[in-house]
């Protein structure tokens, strides 16, 4: 039981308020209402942490908790369970609470002074603070539904965001292409929730994880199929990767928060709660292993695809965001093959081990930090230097100590070298890939694949950090640091992109953190067989390699980087990464030639079909008017007409007899008095003078 | 005593002169005093009847009859003046504006 349980709700509200309040009037506080915003958000990280010890706590070592904060209900009972608006409190949502709100309070702080000379930025505050409520909304859902709710307010928001600038043309069509291109996979999302409610008549993640026996094969493959289609298209995987670059075009605390460090992770997780249809622990039900496949093959074609694009990127956003998308690929790759190690232990009635659903969502929880470092650094220097392009930087490290540290930092994280993070984590989604090889060989392919990416890897992040901060500056600013509010919250990020990865230490292994099954046993590195030793030490000497190549390319140039261009073979391969295998150019094609193409041929049905019976119908109706007008006019009026010129007629032949002479009354008057008199005295008249009967 | 017959007689006769000059004479003074003589004719009648019947409301009648035809010719002489004034004529067949 989680004592205070209530206080979860104010962990959502209190973003929400501060988006309301600041939303409507955050002109009038000071910075736009970024204190404000802060404010809350420093106390739902508070709360977060409250709820997240007591988790710990009461059984989250060593084994899971899962208590479920009801809440109002939302929609009564249409065809099966009544929805509730709920938080789902359990060791994975209580830690996403507690990184989510932390990630973003760094971020706020941050944004003070990076956005301190933005006049939108009351606007600014309202949206981030409301993309906080979605994110800690979508984490902490206990049903489909409710995250599907959350998860498109982060779409909304990342809409908004990324056309924060809306007066460039380049960031409107970015937020136009990133709204467009995850809408793909937000319906491929509602369909499985639809589906879900028709097969089980509830949302609940609890009650559909009871009854997963009862599905067709069938449905079971689909169903994680479509929510994983959500996740591609969320968390920007091949083929829907096309806008997580251009989003970059949105400020760079977004890109921080938003696209690097929470909304994209957004799409891991739902995969991490699908895995209650892919790894059915319900006895005597065959796992869905096409879809597991399916997941597993995108996320390591995704990694190294995403990577070599990185490798010739010369904007320093956009290669973080090539590597945010590799990175992702990673963890989908962990699900992948944990999930197939899990379903193959489950299906041969062994105990399972969740080492790769507990190896992707630790490299979730070091990537945030070390990617919203990375970021966050690129936009000090972007601050700095007023260009997002690293040909025009170089020799920043004297003007930007503490950055060029802190950035060093991300960047060993990011390669993968012991001790810093990153190496833990990918080093333990790199064994387990190597594991499922064992179950299916097909991921001996996709070990290989996440080897080369661990060497390209490497090698973009030095390569990103020589140009950036070694030699000579090339641009024509004045570069300076960056003031302490900004270099504060880096200082805490490199902190723990040294050290999350030795936070599993405490907590004797990740797995205990986002429980999946059963425990898994131990810490990281120990107990573990020689063979990870030597896969891990595999993945180490590559990221090392890849820094030996960056260094003698950008740093001591002792090799030519015009000398990979000067082949015919090398030149295309240079194109074809920098126009990004043509992928965005197909889409804008498919856009322009058949989405148009459709419109227009719509466009005309509208106006000559429909429209055309709109007008003929119309037409009638005038004719029918016409019609109806002339019988009015000629038949109705003329009648009337008639009556009244007869009357008129009359009334002048009557008024002939008025001819005004007294006399000619008068006679009518004797006329009158004699007809009258004989009329009452003729018949005796008659009697008397010429004898009666 | 002269009898009834001869006084319903002429009486009938001074109602016929009387009505002839109504409708045939055009000279208005002329129809106004044709009017008296057609009055006049009535109030023979009452009183021939009174003296036969030895009833005196009829005279009373007469009296009365002769007042309202006194009262008759002035307001119809006040009229012809009147039309006179403003039209030059009492010839009443161009007296025509007591039309539509």
């Amino acid at each position: 039981m989680i004592a205070n349980a209530w206080v979860v709700w104010l962990i959502l509200l209190l973003p929400l308020g501060a988006f309301l309040v600041v939303g409507l009037i955050g002109r009038r506080f000071r910075e736009g209402g970024g204190y404000l915003v802060v404010g809350a958000m420093a106390g739902s990280l508070v709360l977060s942490l409250y709820v997240f010890v007591q988790v710990l706590l009461q059984g989250a070592l060593g084994g899971s908790f899962t208590e479920t904060v009801t809440g109002y209900v939302w929609l009564p009972s249409i065809g099966g369970a009544e929805i509730r608006i709920s938080i789902l409190i359990d060791n994975l949502s209580s830690l996403m609470l507690v990184l989510v709100s932390f990630l973003c309070l760094l971020i706020f702080v941050y944004s003070l002074a990076y956005m301190h000379e933005d006049e939108g930025k009351a606007r600014y505050y309202a949206e981030v603070s409301l993309f906080a409520t979605g994110m800690l909304g979508t984490v902490s859902a206990d049903n489909f539904l409710q995250l599907l709710i959350f998860w498109e307010i982060m779409g909304l928001c990342s809409y908004l965001l990324i056309g924060f600038w809306y007066h460039k043309p380049e960031a409107a069509a970015a937020a136009k292409k990133a709204f467009l291109v995850t809408r793909v996979g937000d319906v491929l999302f509602l369909v499985a929730v639809l589906i879900i409610w028709i097969e089980f008549g509830d949302l609940r993640f609890d009650v559909i994880a009871k009854g997963v026996g009862l599905l067709s094969p069938h449905l079971l493959t689909l169903i994680p199929l479509l929510l994983f289609g959500g996740a591609v298209g969320k968390s920007a995987q091949f083929p829907l990767h096309a806008w997580l670059p251009d989003a970059m075009e949105g400020p760079t605390t977004v890109s921080a928060l938003i696209h690097a460090a929470t909304m994209v992770k957004a799409g891991v997780y739902l995969t991490a709660r699908s895995f209650i249809f892919l790894v059915p622990l319900a006895p005597g039900v065959e796992p869905p292993f096409t879809a597991i496949l399916v997941i597993a093959g995108i996320g390591g074609f995704t990694a190294l695809f995403a990577a070599t694009m990185a490798v010739v990127n010369t904007d320093i956003k956009r290669v973080l965001a090539f590597s945010t998308i590799s990175q992702l690929a990673y963890m989908f790759l962990g699900l992948g093959a944990g999930a197939y190690v899990m379903a193959t232990q489950a299906s041969r009635g062994e105990e399972v081990n969740s080492a790769g659903y507990s190896a992707a969502l630790y490299h979730l929880f070091n990537h945030a930090f070390f990617k919203a470092l990375l970021f966050l650094s690129a936009g000090s220097v972007i601050h700095a230097v007023n260009t997002n392009d690293m040909r025009e930087m170089g020799g920043l490290s004297k003007a930007m100590p503490t950055t060029s540290k802190v950035m060093l930092f991300g960047s060993l994280a990011l390669a993968g070298i012991v001790p810093f993070s990153g190496f833990f984590s990918k080093g333990e989604i790199l064994s387990v890939t190597f594991d499922a090889g064992a179950d299916h060989p097909g991921f001996y392919l996709l070990f290989a694949f996440g080897i080369v990416t661990a060497f390209l890897t490497a090698f973009y992040a030095f390569r990103l950090w020589f140009m950036t901060f070694h030699g000579e500056y090339r641009g024509h600013e004045h570069p300076h640091e960056s003031p302490r509010v900004m270099t504060t919250p880096l200082m805490i990020l490199a902190g723990f992109a040294l050290v999350s990865g030795l936070l599993a230490y405490p907590m004797q292994g990740f797995g205990n953190l986002v429980f999946f099954g059963r425990p898994e046993a131990g810490f990281p590195l120990v107990g573990i067989p020689w063979s990870h030793y030597l896969l891990e030490g595999t993945a180490l000497g590559v990221a090392v390699l890849g820094i030996a190549l960056a260094w003698s390319i950008y740093a001591t140039k002792r090799i030519p980087a015009e000398r990979f261009t000067a082949t015919r073979g090398g030149a295309f391969l240079h194109r074809m990464l920098a126009r990004r295998y043509w992928i965005d150019d197909v889409y804008d094609a498919f856009g322009r030639n058949v989405v148009v193409g459709l419109a227009r041929g719509l466009d005309w049905f509208d106006r000559n079909v429909i429209d055309g019976i709109v007008n003929a119908v119309g037409r009638g109706g005038m004719r029918v008017a016409v019609q109806s007008d002339v019988f009015d006019r000629r038949v109705i009026d003329g009648a009337v007409n008639a009556v009244s010129l007869e009357t008129i007629r009359t009334s002048w032949r009557l008024r002939q007899r008025q001819t005004g002479q007294v006399q000619s009354y008068a006679w009518v008057i004797v006329v009158g008095l004699v007809v009258l008199f004989f009329l009452m005295f003729g018949q005796r008249l008659v009697e008397r003078f010429l004898g009666g009967p | 005593m002269i009898p009834l017959q001869y006084e319903l007689l002429l009486s009938a006769a001074l109602f016929c002169i009387g009505l002839y000059g109504i409708l045939a004479r055009r000279n208005g003074i002329i129809v106004l005093m044709s009017i008296e003589i057609l009055l006049n004719a009535s109030i023979l009648n009452f009183v021939a009847f009174s003296s036969y019947s030895g009833n005196p409301s009829g005279q009373v009648f007469a009296l009365l009859g002769i007042a309202v035809a006194a009262a008759e010719a002035a307001v119809g002489l006040a009229v012809f003046l009147s039309i006179y004034q403003t039209h030059g004529t009492i010839e009443l067949d161009k007296v025509r504006f007591l039309k539509w």
